[in-house]
């Protein structure tokens, strides 16, 4: 974990500063004496202005864990998350708060993360009145025009949580996310709880108020589908590390890590004919403890083509570049699609 | 179909709540052949796992069974005694629900738990029953079986409890298995092992499978015929090429064209469905899908339509159909989904915005 590599977005151009910085970020959450789940183990990545960023990954790989390190609500065990040029795990108190005013976050489950004993009105405003932005008759024409942004009724501020249903609550999570002006949000999981018909229309939504309001977006979920359709590019995560980062365009022709072959062989597609044609990559076992992960590339365990003994049981691969703003982190990427077979 | 293991005729189901009477599934006929896989999708609430447990004769109060027949080998469920039915329960028909772990017991182990349901029917001789489980998880394909037997539930992975619940089904051989929502809680490599096995699986042993699922992608995979549910009814059926190629209700249609898919080209817009499925205490008039539908006509607010064959072995409740939907009303390249968009039907006293509203904010206004 010396050097990090840090993914360059192909799409940007040289010179713009990232928005956000991700480098060398760990978190160890303490089990007991003398152990510790490695949820995070050393996470380096850029997010420039106005990308989508996907982050996907198996549950148990640190995807969340990351999310919420980003926006300081789990401390870092350390590295630096630098945010449009402060690095905010050195802020506390009032200096942290003023510079995660433009970090929103939101969350998957849209029954758990409002508030039942607040109206939507006040949801929606807590962030403009913790923050003293603005008060009174004000206050009401701008939770209006926030609401009638997300898509819901402007006359709905008085009303619960409960009388909204699933989609209509994670729109109102999106309107307490957009009431700072924010620039960059980070979307935990906020389709997953979500019925089929529902979920298109909140992607639909995010993708207008982004083109809207010039946002930037990390996308956090395990759904490969949905993380390409709605990111520029992608970030696949596996056991506390990330294993490749792609334009969401080539993860799909070319993949540079076993895992990510595997994983887009598993997503089943409503085509029946790709179907009964399918092959799948057999990924044998289960995803291994993080509190014990395993030696040298943390895939090598399920990997079909893992040199064991070897290089892949001793040596951790680090991400290397391998494409226009493609990386990889494994001893053998070269040999991922000719000697897996699969059919995607 | 007389060869079929199970039919299910105008199966209607409702719960009687403080709220009011909640028309979980309504007029619901469907049939099973021996061996066969039937998928039947669906959103939340549209009465797919419902329509499962009242074949199994497992609803509960509030619920009831308020009308139809249940026919199985030759004797109608419904009409059966609570004993006669738990006799058929777990060893004609067997089912696997979503989350493995409620569904185990906690401080029983694995391997007890398989022997049990033999125990229980007396169909597999005594003797037999213990080498049978560990036959069974190494058919489910558990490693080391023969020691994973006696491990209690928390110390099997997710998909491994879905194996061992996959194996106590299996443990009386079949004639039926009703997989609900089987690999929802599992991740996508896991599920992906799942499916596999539960193909080989029906292959194998030859038991017909019903798979309930909201994933369109997993009934794809593993079924042969689809039963498409909205709102407590079948809307439309076919086999799986006719569903996923040429489905002929608009609401199938457009929950297709609504997932992202893995091998789509980037950059394209999802189709949505606007609006919410109706509360199923106060359903609209006429057909249950117009308030969402971008091709509904006149005629869909006032009269209920009924399956109708719309080719060999598809059959669709719409007056519209998509056939129509295609040559009147240019479905192929419609781009707004709100409701009547593309028939130019809209509800009395609205027009059509000359402004073109984002379907969102048209959703919610109008609930």
């Amino acid at each position: 974990m010396t050097d990090t590599v840090v993914a360059p977005a192909p799409m940007v151009s040289p010179g713009v500063e990232p928005l956000l910085r991700v480098v060398n970020v760990v978190k160890h959450f303490s089990a007991g004496v003398g152990s510790s789940v490695k949820a995070v183990d050393g996470v380096s990545f850029d997010i420039f202005p106005g990308e989508t960023v996907g982050l996907v990954g198996e549950s148990g790989c640190g995807k969340s864990t990351l999310g919420r390190m980003i926006t300081q609500l789990i401390p870092v065990s350390s590295g630096e998350v630098v945010f449009d040029g402060v690095d905010i795990t050195k802020l506390r108190g009032e200096k942290l708060r003023q510079q995660r005013k433009q970090l929103q976050m939101i969350f998957q489950d849209p029954y758990a993360s409002l508030d039942p004993r607040m109206t939507v009105g006040d949801i929606i405003a807590e962030p403009l009145v913790n923050f003293r932005m603005i008060s009174g008759r004000a206050k009401d024409v701008r939770v209006q025009e926030l609401l009638r942004t997300v898509g819901l009724n402007p006359y709905f501020n008085n009303r619960y949580p409960h009388e909204f249903s699933g989609g209509q609550r994670q729109r109102i999570g999106i309107a307490r996310a957009l009431a700072l002006n924010p620039k960059l949000i980070i979307c935990d999981e906020p389709v997953s709880a979500l019925d089929v018909s529902i979920q298109a229309q909140i992607i639909n939504l995010l993708e207008d108020l982004q083109r809207e309001f010039e946002l930037t977006y990390l996308f956090i979920a395990h759904d490969l589908s949905v993380v390409r359709h709605i990111s520029n590019r992608v970030m696949v995560m596996y056991l506390g590390k990330i294993c490749e980062v792609a334009p969401s365009e080539d993860l799909y022709t070319s993949q540079e890590h076993p895992y990510t072959r595997a994983l887009l062989s598993s997503i089943p597609v409503p085509d029946p004919r790709i179907e009964s044609k399918r092959r799948l990559v057999e990924l044998s076992g289960e995803i291994p403890s993080p509190l014990n992960p395993p030696s040298g590339c943390r895939f090598h365990t399920r990997c079909p083509i893992a040199q064991v003994p070897g290089i892949c049981a001793d040596v951790e691969p680090q991400l290397e570049l391998k494409g226009a703003g493609h990386l990889a982190a494994c001893h053998f990427s070269d040999q991922v699609r000719t000697k897996i077979a699969v059919t995607i | 179909m007389t060869d079929s293991i199970l039919e299910v005729r105008n199966l209607s189901t409702h719960f009687f709540t403080d709220d009011g009477e909640v028309k979980a599934v309504r007029g619901v006929s469907f049939s099973v052949a021996p061996g066969e896989t039937l998928g039947i999708v669906g959103e939340s609430g549209c009465g797919k796992s419902v329509t499962a447990m009242s074949v199994l004769g497992l609803v509960q109060r509030p619920g009831k069974v308020v009308g139809g027949e249940i026919m199985f080998k030759g004797s109608d469920l419904l009409k059966l005694s609570k004993e006669e039915l738990r006799n058929i329960r777990g060893r004609d028909i067997a089912m696997i629900f979503q989350d493995p772990l409620s569904s185990l017991n906690p401080v029983l182990r694995v391997g007890f738990q398989i022997d049990e349901a033999m125990y229980a029917h007396d169909k597999i001789p005594k003797d037999q029953v213990e080498t049978r489980g560990v036959d069974l998880l190494k058919q489910v394909r558990v490693s080391d079986a023969a020691r994973r037997i006696k491990d209690f539930p928390h110390q099997f992975s997710g998909g491994m409890r879905q194996r061992a619940m996959i194996a106590m089904g299996l443990s009386n051989k079949p004639d039926l298995l009703i997989a609900d929502e089987p690999t929802t809680a599992l991740d996508v490599t896991v599920q992906a092992q799942i499916l596999e096995l539960l193909r080989d699986l029906n292959e194998q042993t030859g038991a017909a499978i019903i798979l309930i699922t909201h994933n369109l992608g997993v009934v794809a995979g593993l079924c042969k015929r689809v039963l498409v549910m909205y709102a407590g009814e079948i809307v439309e059926q076919g086999t799986v090429e006719q569903i996923f190629e040429r489905p002929q209700h608009p609401y199938t249609w457009s929950l297709l064209r609504s997932v992202p898919r893995i091998d789509a080209n980037r950059g394209h817009r999802l189709l949505s469905i606007e609006g919410l499925p109706p509360d199923l205490i106060d359903l609209p008039q006429g057909c249950k899908f117009n308030p969402r539908c971008p091709f509904r006509v006149e005629r869909c607010f006032t009269d209920s339509p009924f399956l109708e064959q719309v080719a060999p072995e598809q059959r669709a409740a719409c007056w519209v159909t998509m056939e129509r939907a295609y040559a009147e009303m240019g479905a192929g390249n419609i781009t707004d989904t709100s409701p009547g968009a593309a028939s130019g039907i809209h509800p009395a006293g609205r027009t059509r915005p000359a402004v073109e509203v984002p379907a969102a904010v048209a959703e919610s206004v109008s609930d």
